[in-house]
């Protein structure tokens, strides 16, 4: 437990360092909602409803960038091995990072919630709870997420593994996370946005736990 | 780890020979069956006769899936190379079945909803399992050093595979709430016969392919674990 | 659904053909390099 308090604080001291690339991930983000808009044209109603999709599609995509940069200086400073000979617990670490990435992903997904509303203009209501599913799902994205840019970081060809092995463990995350943003936003008559939440939960209870055990094998070596 | 090589069995060759013999017997008396000898369903007429290949497709696409699921364990509990041959071998013939799945299940879907595709939440859970499983086959293609590449994908499988209830739970649940009419999914009086016979070919084919795979991968491994020939008096025995 | 389905034996053929084709395709791809890779092995 010590070990991961430690992991954690390691984490968030690089990446408050590194904080300037957090923020190229915020405008790759806004970007991609901007992009996304032109899809659908000036259409109002039909950007008012695909306003939870994109966000979560664009922070979906901003992800990768995020994830990916979270292993760069292991990866080029060989630290993790470091970490590993001085007794360190392969799942401390990652649940140290995993934590990290969560709220870089938090901080990234809440930045872009003000430009979601400005381009899509879904109306202001719901949006503390939006946070809350926000909440959920960045974590769902962080756990599997780490693991895979755990992965993926060591491999040549190593942009286009990460999102092919992440994005359909995500399909789950991403219905249920547009589907209860939509009902926050767009308003929920019959009160599903909190089924769609737990949905969440299960699958950060899978996700963190199983990750976690498997982690080691990533890194090993 | 094991630092045995992994052999190359021919018996096990010559064995998965006959299982292929066996499944295209099988095969073709229930396609045959099937498609001239069933009555038409009251329903659907003769389109339905797709399910007599679809539905062996689909249960043995599945079993191809958990087959490589228990690999992925049994690789990472035992530490043995055959059981890594096994995961190749069973990921490449679940990737090939799903994507006939896909396929069939879109033809089945033009002439009974007019539509290429429809979110069935089966069918869709197929097409997000191919992609994920195809990502898998594109890893141990990145990966030059065989035991990261054994172990990651491994790691890999087992997320992929432990994701599977969920994925089927969320589309099935989001599918619910957009569907317009409600087709019936199933089609009443189904002649069981043919359709055992093709499910039991079909797995006869699916035993033959991932065995020779399998036996292909051991030959590939035991290529790249070998140490090489110059230093073979100094080789400590094994890699690692 | 609106009643009975008639024809449709067009879907039926590409659905059986086209399972058929990509599974011979694929076991005579494994037969082939079944077979290099056992004249391989007598060679050595």
């Amino acid at each position: 437990m010590n070990q991961v308090i430690a992991a954690l604080r390691k984490e968030l001291l690089l990446g408050w360092r590194g904080r300037a690339q957090a923020m190229a991930v915020i405008v790759f983000g806004s970007t991609l909602l901007l992009l996304l808009s032109f899809a659908v044209g000036p259409n109002a109603t039909a950007l008012r409803q695909l306003s939870g999709g994109f966000l979560w599609v664009s922070l979906l995509f901003a992800s990768t960038l995020s994830l990916a940069e979270s292993f760069r200086q292991e990866r080029e400073q060989r630290a993790l091995e470091g970490l590993l000979l001085l007794g360190a617990h392969p799942a401390a670490l990652f649940y140290g990072k995993a934590l990290a990435n969560w709220l870089q992903l938090f901080v990234v997904g809440a930045a872009l919630v003000p430009v979601m509303i400005v381009l899509y203009d879904p109306g202001l209501s719901g949006i503390g709870r939006l946070l809350g599913v926000l909440a959920l799902g960045t974590a769902a994205l962080s756990a599997p997420g780490t693991l895979h840019a755990g992965l993926a970081a060591q491999v040549r060809a190593q942009q286009v593994l990460l999102p092919l092995l992440l994005f359909p463990l995500m399909v789950p995350v991403l219905i249920a996370s547009v589907r209860a943003s939509s009902l926050l936003l767009l308003g929920d008559p019959m009160g599903q946005a909190a089924s769609w939440a737990l949905l969440l939960v299960a699958c950060n209870g899978i996700f963190w736990p199983l990750c976690g055990l498997l982690f080691g094998y990533v890194i090993e070596e | 780890m094991d630092t045995h090589l992994p052999a190359y069995s021919p018996k096990a060759v010559k064995r998965a020979w006959l299982a292929l013999a066996g499944a295209l017997g099988l095969l073709a008396i229930g396609t045959t069956n099937g498609l001239f000898v069933a009555p038409p369903e009251h329903y659907m007429g003769d389109v339905y006769r797709i399910l007599y290949i679809h539905v062996p497709t689909a249960w043995n696409a599945m079993l191809a899936l958990t087959f490589a699921f228990f690999s992925a364990l049994a690789f990472l509990w035992k530490n043995d190379w055959a059981w890594d041959a096994r995961l190749e071998a069973f990921v490449e013939t679940g990737v090939l079945l799903s994507l006939l799945l896909c396929v069939q299940g879109s033809i089945w879907a033009k002439p009974t909803w007019g539509v290429w595709w429809d979110w069935d939440p089966r069918l869709t859970t197929t097409a997000v399992m191919l992609v994920a499983f195809v990502g898998i086959l594109a890893l141990r293609h990145f990966v030059d050093d065989p035991r990261r590449r054994a172990v990651w994908s491994a790691v890999a499988t087992i997320v992929a595979y432990a994701s599977v209830p969920i994925v089927y739970f969320s589309v099935q649940w989001w599918n619910s709430l957009h569907q317009l009419q409600s087709s019936p999914k199933t089609v009443d009086a189904v002649m069981v016969t043919p359709l055992r016979i093709n499910a039991f070919g079909m797995l006869l084919l699916l035993l033959a392919f991932s065995s020779l795979r399998s036996q292909l991968a051991r030959r590939r491994l035991a290529r790249e674990l070998a140490p090489p020939p110059a230093a073979a008096s100094l080789a400590l025995g094994g890699e690692g | 659904m609106s009643g009975v389905i008639s024809g449709g034996w067009e879907f039926v053929w590409a659905a059986y053909a086209i399972s058929f084709t990509v599974l011979a395709a694929y076991g005579i791809r494994l037969a082939i390099a079944v077979r290099r890779a056992e004249k391989e092995g007598d060679e050595r």
